[in-house]
């Protein structure tokens, strides 16, 4: 065939004649650009995230959706990967089990309306997690006692948290990260392979579990668990990576201090631990509707959406006057999301979920709101516009 | 996809690793975009160099919201137009063409199967109108779509749908030794 039959073909085989001095070359002079760049930056700057939310006019979604990205990733984003039969798995396994304190990194990528965030994440025995942010937002967590701590530096403010419903068997305790660690399912969907990380071949494995997907990356020589991805089967777009973790690493009691500082003001927030149900789905449904000027559903459920979504309705006036609230109404507002958005993201793909609550006003008895089939369940439970459920059989559902 | 956003994530938090692998999985293939688009070995460099150090440069601000590659294509593009720009101001200017011949007798672009024909094909492709080359370069080696190029030539779709048949129609025409404008 000629290169004139198929013009297409022979254009693609008109390739750059690569050469190492060449590529040498570039990327030495980029290195080199990005050298001079980084000498003529004065320090780190870091986007202030809680206050670009908190001076946000849509504060409690834009809240919301802030402290549920960073607490649904922290929380969740371990909650599966480890335990399989092949060796390697094993020993990082029983690693867990040894392990007395844990410390890694934790970065989320959002959307793109909202700014990535990296987290540092401490545990220690028995049930101590601390959590810090860029601009010095610290929040500890003791699960024995059910008790915790965050600080917000430039409010001067402290927020004492009080969690309920802790479970007795910790395993189960979504605040618990390490704890989760130890009870994770114990087969790998499949192996990934190898890649290099910073230099360091690793070996892969994925396991997908309550609507999660992760990807472990172990060294194999080492046995080092060297990072965990993870993305959401129910909230495309967001992501997140655990890096640099190491176990046992000497942490000071001091650290997860749940004493406020001098001279900080008081908020208090309850934080039920109990795993997120439908009736959390239903709080937030009405609490959406209160806020929009037509009593009216929100347009989607999508966890990675949702306060974008609410920040454009504000822009089209869509949402009644924000009213003067309490820093700490809010925060119950945030934690109302934040459940609602936890039980959706948990419902597996064969739970046929499905939102169709656009438009629909609250009170609308007669529509269709959301449905979802529970584990085991013959029957669907049905979400309507007035916010009752029934359980509906699969035939009396739109397909 | 996800491994692509690792490594953005990674060369954002300082990681050179991370640029260095960015660079190697896409340099040949961005390459090859410039050197199609220009004809000139020294600036298809010039212009990769660039967006890769633009490219860091925002690495704060930086979201990776499609593809890493079409990205890096699409900077390529942009940047190349400018490379043109400057660069007939330049040979304006100068009203010498030394510059140009000599970037004219060796093309930068190589073939993977070297043969008469598709180093015909090489210089058939550097007498096309720039638009019309750039819609078939951009399509072809940038893995573009029409509307995205569409998009970048500020222009209809169907316009660069035209751009680029008319293109392929007269780069057959070169290769059949047809003689036409």
């Amino acid at each position: 065939m000629r290169p004139a039959d198929n013009i297409e073909e022979s254009i693609k085989k008109l390739r750059y004649k690569t050469d190492v001095e060449t590529h040498k070359k570039v990327l030495g002079n980029v290195l080199e650009a990005i050298d001079k760049n980084e000498r003529q930056k004065s320090g780190t700057i870091r986007p202030d995230i809680w206050r670009t939310i908190m001076n946000t006019k849509t504060r409690k979604l834009a809240t919301a959706a802030a402290i549920l990205i960073a607490a649904i990733i922290t929380l969740y984003i371990i909650a599966g990967p480890f335990g399989t039969t092949a060796s390697v798995y094993a020993e990082v396994a029983e690693r867990l089990n040894r392990a007395r304190t844990m410390t890694y990194k934790m970065i989320t990528t959002t959307p793109e309306w909202m700014p990535d965030m990296e987290i540092e994440v401490a545990f220690k025995e028995p049930g101590l997690m601390r959590m810090t942010m860029a601009g010095g937002y610290v929040s500890v967590m003791d699960a024995v006692q059910g008790k915790g701590l965050s600080i917000v530096p430039d409010r001067k403010q402290f927020i004492e948290i009080d969690i309920s419903n802790l479970p007795d068997d910790r395993g189960q305790n979504q605040l618990s990260t390490i704890e989760r660690l130890r009870s994770l399912p114990d087969s790998a969907d499949e192996e990934l392979g190898t890649r290099v990380i910073d230099g360091q071949t690793v070996q892969g494995f994925r396991v997908s579990e309550e609507g999660f997907t992760y990807a472990v990356w172990i060294d194999p020589e080492t046995r080092e668990l060297v990072e965990i991805e993870t993305e959401m089967v129910n909230a495309p777009g967001i992501s997140g990576t655990m890096t640099d973790i190491r176990f046992n690493v000497e942490l000071s009691d001091e650290l997860f201090s749940i004493t406020p500082p001098d001279g900080y003001t008081r908020l208090g927030l309850q934080v039920d631990a109990s795993e997120a149900s439908e009736d959390d789905l239903i709080e937030f449904l009405r609490l959406w509707s209160s806020w929009t000027k037509d009593n009216t559903f929100p347009p989607t459920l999508n966890p990675a959406e949702m306060a974008k979504v609410a920040m454009e309705m504000v822009k089209a006036g869509k949402f009644g006057p924000e009213q003067p609230t309490s820093d700490e109404v809010n925060l119950d507002d945030t934690m109302k999301v934040t459940r609602a958005v936890m039980f959706l993201m948990k419902l597996p793909a064969e739970s046929n979920s499905r939102y169709s609550g656009e438009n629909v006003k609250h009170g609308d008895a007669e529509t269709r709101v959301f449905w979802y089939q529970p584990a085991g369940s013959e029957t669907y439970r049905v979400i309507y516009g007035d916010l009752s459920v029934k359980d509906v059989a699969s035939s009396d559902l739109p397909q | 996809m996800l491994e692509d956003r690792l490594l953005v994530w990674r060369f954002k938090r300082g990681s050179r690793d991370a640029l260095r692998a960015i660079y190697e999985k896409y340099a040949d293939d961005l390459l090859t975009l410039a050197a199609n688009l220009l004809d000139d070995k020294s600036g298809a460099e010039d212009v990769v160099q660039d967006v890769f150090v633009k490219f860091a440069e925002s690495a704060d601000n930086f979201r990776l919201t499609g593809s890493l590659k079409g990205f890096l294509a699409r900077c390529v593009a942009n940047r190349s137009r400018d490379y043109i720009r400057k660069r007939k101001r330049r040979h304006t200017a100068a009203a010498n063409s030394a510059e140009r011949k000599s970037a004219e007798v060796k093309s930068p672009v190589q073939l993977v199967i070297n043969s008469e024909e598709l180093t015909k094909l090489t210089h058939a492709m550097t007498e096309l109108p720039y638009e019309q080359r750039e819609a078939v370069v951009l399509h072809l080696h940038g893995a573009m779509r029409f509307r995205q190029i569409a998009k970048m030539q500020k222009v209809s779709t169907k316009t660069v749908q035209s751009r680029y048949r008319y293109g392929l129609d007269k780069l057959r025409s070169s290769m059949n030794g047809e003689a036409r404008r």
